[in-house]
């Protein structure tokens, strides 16, 4: 089950990208997604979103996300209006509350609940897609020029996790035939039956731990400076779609600081649409964001384009 | 010059008493095939780490003694230039494994000898391409099966083009065909690639014949050193446990030639019989009888009746399984990896509730009821005797089983200690315990509350001659006094000694089951080595015995039996 929610090798394209142009694109799109407060704009973000996680075959571990964001959004909705007492267009006179007084509910307090949880649901979806679109290996192996011990603690700890999975559940199946019941008893009984399974699997771990850094010995570690092998290649696509984030990026400044993207609530919520350069300067960052998008199809269907990028 | 020169190594681990190495000294030279052998404790994986630089270096402790590589002193041998010339694969693939993905656990080593990116790239291609390994290079280290992982494991030492190669039980935890592969692999790097290789192995029948030199080791020294044959010949007059069962086979008999190979076996024994027509000896008892196997007149102990099971993901494991096995049976379950034996055993075991079918045990419904209504009744022991092991000392570990079941009386706790010869342990931690005693802590606690059903998923993975014999034995008696015994294994000339009955499992359906000679004497692959001897000669050969009782008396010429024969089990 949880095995969607990760990175698998699917052989698509837009799993081929250098994991340095992928990064510079995720950091692009997450810093517009906290940057923008128009709902428009955030809209766009997450509909760019949805077609590149449909383009990874992710809709399926997307789905829980979604779930998990619309609940979440949710709760800021009906959070918001109780504590926020800005909005001018009150909906509903409510009772006076200690501590939050009265209760009045504004309509844009709702809506400004409403536009965080489209935030939020933006913020998760790119960590979707970066779940499903990058190999963690190829990141860490980026990274392992700067902070080589740091990268190799996560990729051991990466590598170690599913098989730490395993071994607990076999550890638990071991102990129910052995008379444990893991769900009766009081709470402090339970912890108490959960904390023999965890003690099992640390000192199985930490005898493990022993190996690991033996044979981590025998073949050189820490003899010495390491070099990092790197196996990706920087490719025409990698450019494109590096050149394309940097763009939009460009634009994107350019438009919030003539006012495109940014959105006021209180005391009354503006328009959607303040005018043409809102549209065009949206048009141009998601042209630029769509490179990748436009890349992948464009290998489906034109053989040019397959054989120049 | 030699390879390696060792002058009276002694050494000790840190708070030792006992030396693990004692006054040992021995020269390699380049491009042998060494088998190091011996039982457990002997000293063989101190060997081996010694050979890779690893003692002192990496477990401290006192050493005594000097070890020389190409006329250098090992211990003043820069590590990285030692990393270069001499490689180490260790028992347990999945703690060798370090990246999440296969390309970048092969470039692991080079990248800790600090080469440049081209050459990382040509060296990590060769060995992809020499080991096979294009279709896993991309997969995530932890999804591959065990076999993958050990040649991954393999593969990552290649790439550091060491000269010599130190292999302790590289195959102990694998299934036969994996383990086949990695010995061809390694005999291959032996004779065609001129790699010295130094290998640790508890399954003499499967490597025996591939080394040049046999060194057997025993309390830290090495009793014995020569040719394979020279030490067969020498290791054969007495109790012979470290020979593969063919040469142990001719232990009895004065032959004049000691055979390490079926092929050679069977020359031998075709050379010295007098018989006429093949296949004309006395079958063996037990042997020939229609299958299945006789349980009539005895209770079930377990019954899986059209058992069908799919996981979550998809995978159909179990498909229409149907099994019945009689109180005080002794069966063990064969098979592939994936063929569904483990799957199997957590459905009777009442873990895994069946898609379809029904599962009994003492005539209750496991399905239904779950394994909290049986689980009184179930011993069951893992393939990791470590998931056991928690309490601070052996005598807790046992009450620990009993306090659960809500059961008084603590007298069998004694029995079970005296009974596994734990006593002298009773206040000692397990966990400091060795690999052997700790099995036998497990299995303990598993036992004390006097179950009738007792399962072993894989109890002879990594354990020596002398405990798998104690192990055997122990099941046989249990057997006989009614409890019924059901073991998951690979080892088939284990399963060949000691069970009464076989399963054979394939793709999630049982494709052979009756008394072990029917099953195991009908099988090319799975059939122990002796049988494959005899196959034609004497057909229905399974154990020692019964090699002894029906060829020893048509021996005629070339070969004399002993008068007393060498060979127990």
């Amino acid at each position: 089950m949880f095995g969607k929610l990760y990175y698998q090798d699917k052989g698509l394209f837009l799993q081929s990208f250098h994991p340095a142009a992928v990064l510079v694109y995720f950091l692009v799109l997450l810093v517009l997604s906290l940057l923008y407060d128009n709902p428009l704009y955030l809209l766009s973000l997450l509909f760019l979103l949805a077609l590149l996680i449909n383009g990874v075959d992710g809709m399926e571990a997307w789905e829980g996300f979604l779930k998990v964001g619309v609940l979440m959004t949710l709760v800021v909705m009906v959070v918001n209006p109780l504590v926020i007492r800005a909005g001018a267009t009150i909906i509903w006179h409510g009772p006076a509350v200690p501590f939050l007084g009265r209760l009045d509910i504004s309509m844009e307090a709702i809506y400004f609940g409403a536009v965080s949880g489209l935030r939020l649901l933006v913020i998760m979806s790119i960590f979707c897609l970066y779940n499903l679109m990058v190999n963690p290996d190829n990141v860490l192996n980026l990274f392992s020029r700067a902070a080589g011990k740091s990268a190799l603690m996560v990729a051991l700890a990466t590598r170690m996790f599913p098989a730490m999975v395993r071994d607990l559940k076999r550890i638990k199946e071991v102990m129910q035939l052995r008379g444990v019941d893991f769900e009766e008893g009081s709470l402090w009984e339970r912890v108490k039956k959960y904390s023999v399974l965890y003690n099992v699997m640390l000192l199985s771990s930490l005898e493990g731990s022993m190996e690991i850094a033996e044979s981590m010995q025998a073949r050189a570690y820490g003899s010495g400076r390491r070099s990092v092998y790197s196996r990706k290649l920087l490719r025409p696509r990698d450019y494109l779609s590096m050149g394309g984030s940097l763009l939009a990026l460009s634009a994107a400044a350019w438009g919030l600081h003539n006012g495109c993207g940014r959105y006021a609530f209180y005391p009354v919520a503006d328009a959607l649409v303040g005018g043409s350069s809102t549209l065009a300067a949206l048009f141009v960052v998601l042209f630029y964001l769509s490179v990748p998008l436009i890349l992948s199809e464009g290998c489906k269907y034109c053989r040019f384009i397959k054989s120049k990028i | 010059m030699p390879l390696y020169k060792i002058e009276n190594l002694t050494y000790y681990y840190p708070e030792a008493e006992k030396a693990a190495l004692n006054n040992i000294s021995l020269e390699i030279e380049d491009g042998e095939f060494i088998l190091v052998a011996g039982g457990s404790g002997s000293g063989k994986s101190s060997l081996a780490r010694a050979l890779a630089g690893l003692i002192p270096d990496f477990y401290g402790g006192r050493i005594g003694g000097k070890i020389y590589f190409q006329g250098w002193d090992i211990r003043a041998m820069d590590r990285r230039k030692l990393a270069r010339q001499v490689g180490m694969v260790f028992q347990d693939p999945e703690k060798q494994i370090v990246q999440t993905h296969v390309e970048a656990e092969i470039a692991f080593g080079l990248e800790n000898l600090g080469l440049d990116n081209e050459e990382m790239l040509r060296r990590v291609a060769e060995v992809i391409c020499f080991m096979d390994l294009e279709q896993i290079r991309g997969d995530f280290t932890a999804n591959l099966s065990g076999g993958q992982k050990q040649k991954l494991a393999l593969a990552s030492v290649l790439a550091m083009q060491p000269h010599v190669l130190v292999l302790d039980e590289p195959t102990s935890q694998l299934d036969p065909v994996s383990a086949e592969d990695i010995l061809n692999l390694v005999k291959r790097l032996n004779e065609e690639m001129g790699f010295t290789v130094v290998m640790i192995e508890q399954r003499l029948e499967r490597c025996y014949h591939l080394a040049d030199r046999v060194l057997l080791m025993d309390k830290g020294r090495i009793a014995c050193d020569g040719s394979a044959r020279a030490v067969a010949r020498k290791t054969i007059k007495g109790c012979a446990p470290f020979l593969p069962p063919v040469a142990r086979f001719f232990a009895g008999l004065q032959a004049p030639a000691v055979p390490l190979t079926v092929k050679e076996g069977r020359k031998l024994l075709r050379s010295c019989l007098n018989i006429k027509e093949t296949g004309a000896a006395r079958p063996a008892p037990g042997a020939g009888d229609a299958c299945p196997a006789d349980y009539t007149g005895r209770r079930c102990a377990v019954r899986l009746k059209n058992l069908w099971f799919t996981y979550p993901g998809g995978q159909e494991v179990l498909k229409g399984v149907s099994l019945d096995v009689g109180e005080g049976e002794f069966v063990a379950v064969l098979g592939e990896n994936g063929a569904g034996k483990s799957t199997m055993l957590r459905q009777l075991t009442g873990l895994l509730r069946p898609d379809r079918g029904t599962v009994e045990v003492f005539g209750q419904d496991v399905g239904k009821n779950g394994f909290k209504e049986i689980r009184k009744h179930i011993a069951y022991l893992s393939q990791n005797p470590n998931d056991y092991l928690f309490q601070d000392t052996v005598e807790d570990e046992l009450l620990f089983t009993l306090k659960n079941f809500g059961l008084k009386d603590t007298s069998a706790v004694d029995e079970m200690l005296e009974r596994f010869n734990l006593a002298q342990y009773r206040r000692t931690n397990p966990r400091d315990l060795s690999s052997g005693e700790r099995q036998r802590v497990a299995l303990a606690s598993v036992l004390v509350t006097s179950p009738g059903l007792i399962i072993l998923d894989e109890p002879t993975r990594g354990v020596d001659f002398r405990l798998k014999a104690e192990l055997g034995r122990f099941l046989q008696q249990e057997a006989a006094k009614g409890r019924t015994v059901i073991v998951v294994t690979h080892d088939v000339e284990f399963a060949a000694e000691y069970a009464a009955r076989a399963v054979m499992m394939f793709s999630g359906r049982v494709v052979s089951d009756g008394k072990k000679h029917d099953v195991l004497g009908k099988s090319v692959f799975y059939s122990p080595q002796l049988c494959k001897m005899c196959r034609g000669i004497c057909d229905g050969v399974l154990t020692f015995s019964e090699a002894r009782d029906r060829i020893y008396p048509l021996i005629t010429g070339g070969a004399v039996v002993a008068e007393g024969p060498g060979v127990t089990m």
